[in-house]
């Protein structure tokens, strides 16, 4: 038993897991935020367009949003790291992360957000449209409003998940929780320092998840 | 008399299926106007090709004297003037009475919060939910939704009312709610262009039914000529099914 918890290795762990703590939080509500402005951006984007000449923008989003879905955040987040430099893009850790999950929860948001925009009845848009409302305002009183209602549960579940996948951070090098506790596992030879990162990540995430579940209800259609 | 709304020849086609011809027909100002026939006959599509939520491929439209125009604001601003009123109520369910009928005169018509507010309870008082301002659309039974999807379309005080079997969605008891308010603005001299399967109503109601069938008007005329001397035999068959 004592090995797991040794409190001098514990004790010698805390000051870099703590402050891996900040650079989780920073690295996971920055990705998090850019994840979620992209998707929203790009489902009103897909949704707004009409007309002949626009409608292969639409297919590009769609196209963008299933590659990004079918790629491991964690190999796009290497190629970025340790591939993009032979191509002239110098990426921090950080920003490699950043790009890299901010960019695969924007595939995810992307498509959350169009589901829910797309499920909302027909007649909601013509009925904004036969009142005079332009097609921007209709969407932005009338359709936004409904769809964010039933994209809130699973994008809360992906924005965990983001926030999860902070830890993959660790394999460039960025000083995060796991990554500081991995550094003082390898000098002292004691797996403390992992468990110690396990108990910071469950109290981190434990309150998201329930803040999620608390979502859920409130945002439950009625 | 000057017409409000006048159709020109208008036809439409679905996958190749007509489901409107050639229709001719004008509604003047204070007029009321019942389209009636079988479901599939085109009168839903007829309302829809008015203010082109349905595009029409062939024909006319023309509103107060100018040819409805293809899209953008000129679009929104004769929309805006021709209040549509469709059969599953399509109220905003997030919004609540007041806001719902609002929210068009503000970011439609441009006027302020407090004008949009104004006119929206107007129009709820005259369809006789001024009390039920802040209701939510699912607080409401069907005609009182019913109601304040007609109050939505009155707050942008519009030229003509396009109302789309504004009753056939509702529970027999509450149909009576709903045309009573529409007798109301009829007698306040609202144009108005209805498909119904209320013939009584449209009897009593309309200065002039037509009759749809297969996507074109067989008989138009006053209801006492179109009710009881119909002279095709499809109106025949039409009115001794009822």
């Amino acid at each position: 038993m004592r090995i797991f918890f040794d409190p001098e290795v514990l004790a010698a762990a805390w000051p870099g897991i703590r402050s891996g703590i900040g650079v989780t939080l920073g690295l996971a509500l920055t990705s998090i935020a850019a994840g979620v402005a992209l998707g929203l951006l790009l489902a009103t984007v897909r949704a707004l367009i009409q007309g002949a000449p626009l409608r292969p923008v639409g297919g590009l989003i769609a196209a963008y949003a299933d590659v990004f879905r079918a790629m491991p955040p964690l190999v796009l987040l290497v190629v970025l790291y340790f591939a993009a430099p032979f191509a002239g893009i110098e990426l921090s850790g950080f920003m490699a992360a950043f790009v890299a999950l901010g960019l695969v929860l924007g595939a995810s948001a992307e498509e959350i957000f169009w589901a829910g925009i797309t499920s909302v009845n027909r007649g909601q848009w013509e009925a904004a449209l036969s009142t005079g409302l332009s097609r921007g305002e209709a969407f932005r009183r009338v359709v936004l409003p409904q769809a964010v209602r039933l994209t809130i549960p699973p994008l809360t579940n992906r924005a965990i998940a983001t926030g999860k996948n902070t830890a993959l951070a660790s394999v460039v090098a960025v000083p995060e929780v796991l990554n500081q506790a991995a550094s003082v596992q390898a000098q002292t030879a004691s797996p403390a320092p992992l468990l110690l990162a396990a108990g910071v990540y469950v109290a981190l995430f434990l309150p998201l998840v329930r803040l999620g579940r608390w979502l859920e209800t409130r945002f439950h259609i009625r | 008399m000057s017409d409000v709304l006048e159709l020109r020849g208008v036809g439409k086609t679905f996958a190749g299926i007509p489901a409107l011809r050639d229709i001719h027909l004008a509604v003047g100002a204070s007029e009321l106007v019942a389209l009636i026939g079988p479901s599939g006959s085109g009168k839903s599509t007829l309302l829809r090709c008015c203010n082109r939520l349905t595009e029409p491929d062939a024909g006319d439209v023309v509103f107060e004297g100018e040819p409805v125009p293809a899209g953008g604001a000129e679009l929104a601003s004769v929309r805006r003037r021709m209040g549509m009123v469709f059969q599953a109520f399509n109220l905003y369910p997030h919004l609540n009475a007041l806001e719902n009928a609002a929210l068009a005169p503000r970011r439609a018509a441009g006027l302020s919060q407090g004008e949009a507010e104004t006119a929206a309870r107007e129009a709820l008082e005259r369809v006789g939910l001024g009390d039920r301002t802040s209701a939510m659309p699912d607080e409401l039974s069907g005609g009182q939704q019913q109601r304040v999807a007609i109050a939505r379309a009155l707050a942008l005080r519009p030229r003509i009312l396009l109302l789309d079997e504004p009753t056939s969605a509702l529970d027999p008891e509450l149909v009576g709610s709903v045309l009573r308010v529409i007798r109301s603005l009829r007698e306040d001299g609202v144009a108005m262009l209805i498909a119904t399967h209320e013939i009584a109503f449209a009897r009593e109601a309309a200065d002039r039914i037509a009759f749809l069938a297969d996507g074109e008007i067989l008989e138009c005329g006053p209801p006492a000529e179109v009710l009881d001397r119909p002279r095709t035999e499809r109106l025949q068959s039409f009115l001794s099914r009822l």
